[in-house]
């Protein structure tokens, strides 16, 4: 498969969504393919079903919309592209061809944070915030590869839109080992218990989350790490219990402008709920355009890397 | 392939079709006349007779089944003459008149100023935001195609909404998967909500633009009902490979002297008095043209 820009470095959660597309073409004859000229990671099934898989070329807007009128007619389609142009440059048609009529269309796409050092051209940054805001639509996030296809399978059944971010990490880690958790729309994991504060996240932060958690262990310090992969509908529960079982104290990280995506679904739930905090920090995404430089250098640039969400913690804890 | 028998709007003759039209354009004055609020009467009265050529005339389909497969799908991608597309489909049985004109635009109504589909079955597609019908047409036709269907996609659209670049990107869809079974019709008013439409926008060549895109143009007098009903005969088979564009020239608030090509026009309500001088303009004119 030749291999271009960034994309090579996704293999495993590239050939994760083709392979997953591919076997529910077969058990699903309603699925289609949509893509905005971004179809590297679809060859398998336009292979399969070349008559289900229509590449319009650079026409986001379009892509959606045909989106949307093969969903009118009882179809499954999924569009994948990449986040900045498809929740941007097709914003309007998410929002009223598919949430409106409520249709059954499915948003995949890559490049969600500061990764891929495409530039803020390249960057989708406030797209949870964008999508979040959309009445219908439900938003995830995801890092580990693996679990891209359950999400993929979970919403065939779906009747309602689905958007699903990636990233283009270069640590593309599998962050789950198959089977230690239940993944389930709606529902948040706890991909390592704590007692001392809660660390939530979701997407290409949470495997740093959990380096974090690991280097603060050494200290005798319990980290909670809680992936929120799905930022709507948030799973309040799970926010209400981690609150109280960790002394109100939070820690928010996120690829994603600060202000906008988890950190305020958090913050939401902490006044409406009433919830009484200890401290409160959130890290991610300032309001600057970021510039170039590899996804690691970037965090760290920017304020949310792995130096500064241990120092964070630390703070909250007391002991900063 | 071959086409389902149409349901018997099919059989009108262009002389009922001339009547049907009359009185679509009568039910759109009375509108505007009870209507507290504003009506897009100009837009209404320019696709007064593309909507009864399409609903008593060349749609296949039932207001008995709006869900069959087979039916002939219509977008009102101009959605701002929804409440033209109302009528003209009540008069063809979807819905009650009297309905429409009790509720129009009131709270928890389902006839709305733009077309909801979710509060208003038998209507295709949610529209309004001006662009957005062809992108959809383009997924209803490769639908169809796919699974061997015999029905086309029709989408009317303003001229003044071909600014919308998408709009090209659906068109240029449309020709690539080779969607013959497609077929947009533009209301050429030649108006804009706020000017003529050349002063602002350069069109012409318009009919040369879709060409350069590759698709089949007819061009026809929007208002003769001859012409419409002979582009809806003469339209090429739904398996065929070159989406149809039906340029129909017309005139905003066609019908109505005072309305006919009056920036003032694009939407309004009538008081008493000027429903009345509406209603002598569109009879003088309708017995001039049936005498």
């Amino acid at each position: 498969m030749p291999v271009t820009f960034t994309f090579g470095e996704m293999l495993s959660a590239r050939s994760v969504i083709g392979t997953t597309l591919a076997e529910l073409g077969e058990s699903h004859d309603n699925l289609w393919v949509l893509t905005p000229d971004i179809g590297a990671t679809l060859v398998e099934f336009r292979e399969k079903y070349p008559e289900r898989f229509v590449d319009v070329g650079l026409a986001e807007q379009v892509c959606v919309g045909v989106a949307a009128g093969l969903a009118y007619d009882g179809n499954i389609p999924v569009v994948s592209g990449m986040l900045p142009f498809l929740s941007m440059r097709a914003l309007e048609q998410i929002r009223t061809d598919v949430c409106y009529p409520n249709l059954p269309v499915k948003i995949i796409g890559t490049h969600g944070g500061l990764v891929g050092n495409g530039g803020s051209t390249h960057y989708a940054v406030e797209d949870l915030a964008l999508m979040c805001s959309l009445t219908n639509m439900t938003v995830t996030s995801i890092g580990d590869p693996m679990m891209v296809g359950e999400i993929l399978r979970q919403s065939m059944s779906m009747s309602g839109p689905l958007y699903i971010r990636l990233a283009v990490g270069k640590s593309d880690k599998v962050i789950y080992e198959a089977g230690q958790h239940d993944v389930e729309i709606g529902k948040g994991i706890v991909a390592r218990d704590g007692d001392d504060v809660t660390l939530f996240t979701h997407g290409t932060t949470v495997s740093q989350a959990l380096d974090v958690a690991d280097e603060l262990a050494a200290d005798g310090k319990s980290v909670r790490v809680v992936d929120l992969f799905t930022l709507k509908p948030i799973d309040e529960e799970l926010i209400v219990r981690c609150v109280d079982e960790t002394g109100g104290r939070v820690v928010v990280l996120e690829d994603h402008v600060a202000y906008g995506g988890l950190a305020s679904r958090v913050a939401d739930v902490v006044a409406d709920r009433g919830l009484k905090l200890t401290a409160f920090e959130r890290l991610g995404i300032p309001q600057v355009y970021a510039g170039f430089g590899d996804d690691e250098e970037l965090r760290d640039k920017h304020g949310y890397g792995h130096k500064a969400t241990v120092e964070a913690i630390r703070r909250v804890l007391g002991t900063g | 392939m071959s086409r389902s028998t149409p349901t018997t709007a099919g059989a009108n003759s262009v002389e009922s079709l001339e009547a049907l039209a009359f009185e679509l354009r009568s039910k759109l004055l009375e509108l505007c006349g009870t209507y507290e609020g504003a009506v897009h009467i100009g837009g209404d009265l320019s696709v007064a007779d593309i909507l009864v050529a399409l609903y008593h005339y060349g749609l296949n389909v039932d207001p008995a089944d709006i869900a069959s497969p087979e039916r002939d799908r219509f977008i009102l991608s101009k959605g701002h003459a929804a409440v033209c597309m109302y009528i003209a489909m009540a008069m063809r049985g979807f819905f009650s008149y009297d309905d429409i004109v009790d509720t129009y635009g009131q709270l928890d109504s389902a006839y709305g100023m733009h077309p909801c589909k979710v509060q208003l079955p038998g209507v295709e597609c949610s529209t309004g935001s001006l662009g957005h019908g062809l992108p959809l047409a383009v997924g209803m036709a490769l639908s169809a195609r796919h699974r061997g269907e015999a029905h086309r996609v029709f989408t009317l659209m303003g001229d003044g909404e071909t600014g919308e670049g998408s709009v090209w990107e659906a068109v240029m869809a449309a020709r690539s998967n080779e969607l013959g079974n497609m077929v947009a019709i533009i209301d050429r008013n030649r108006q804009l909500m706020t000017s003529f439409a050349e002063e602002r926008v350069v069109f012409e060549p318009y009919p040369d633009k879709w060409r350069a895109f590759g698709w089949n143009v007819v061009e026809v007098d929007g208002h003769d009902m001859t012409e419409l009903v002979t582009a809806i005969d003469e339209l090429p088979e739904p398996s065929s490979r070159i989406p149809t564009v039906i340029i129909a020239e017309t005139v905003k608030g066609k019908g109505v002297d005072f309305m006919e090509r009056n920036l003032a026009w694009h939407a309004g309500s009538l008081g008493a008095e000027d429903l009345e001088k509406a209603r002598a303009s569109l009879s003088s004119g309708h017995q001039g043209e049936t005498a």
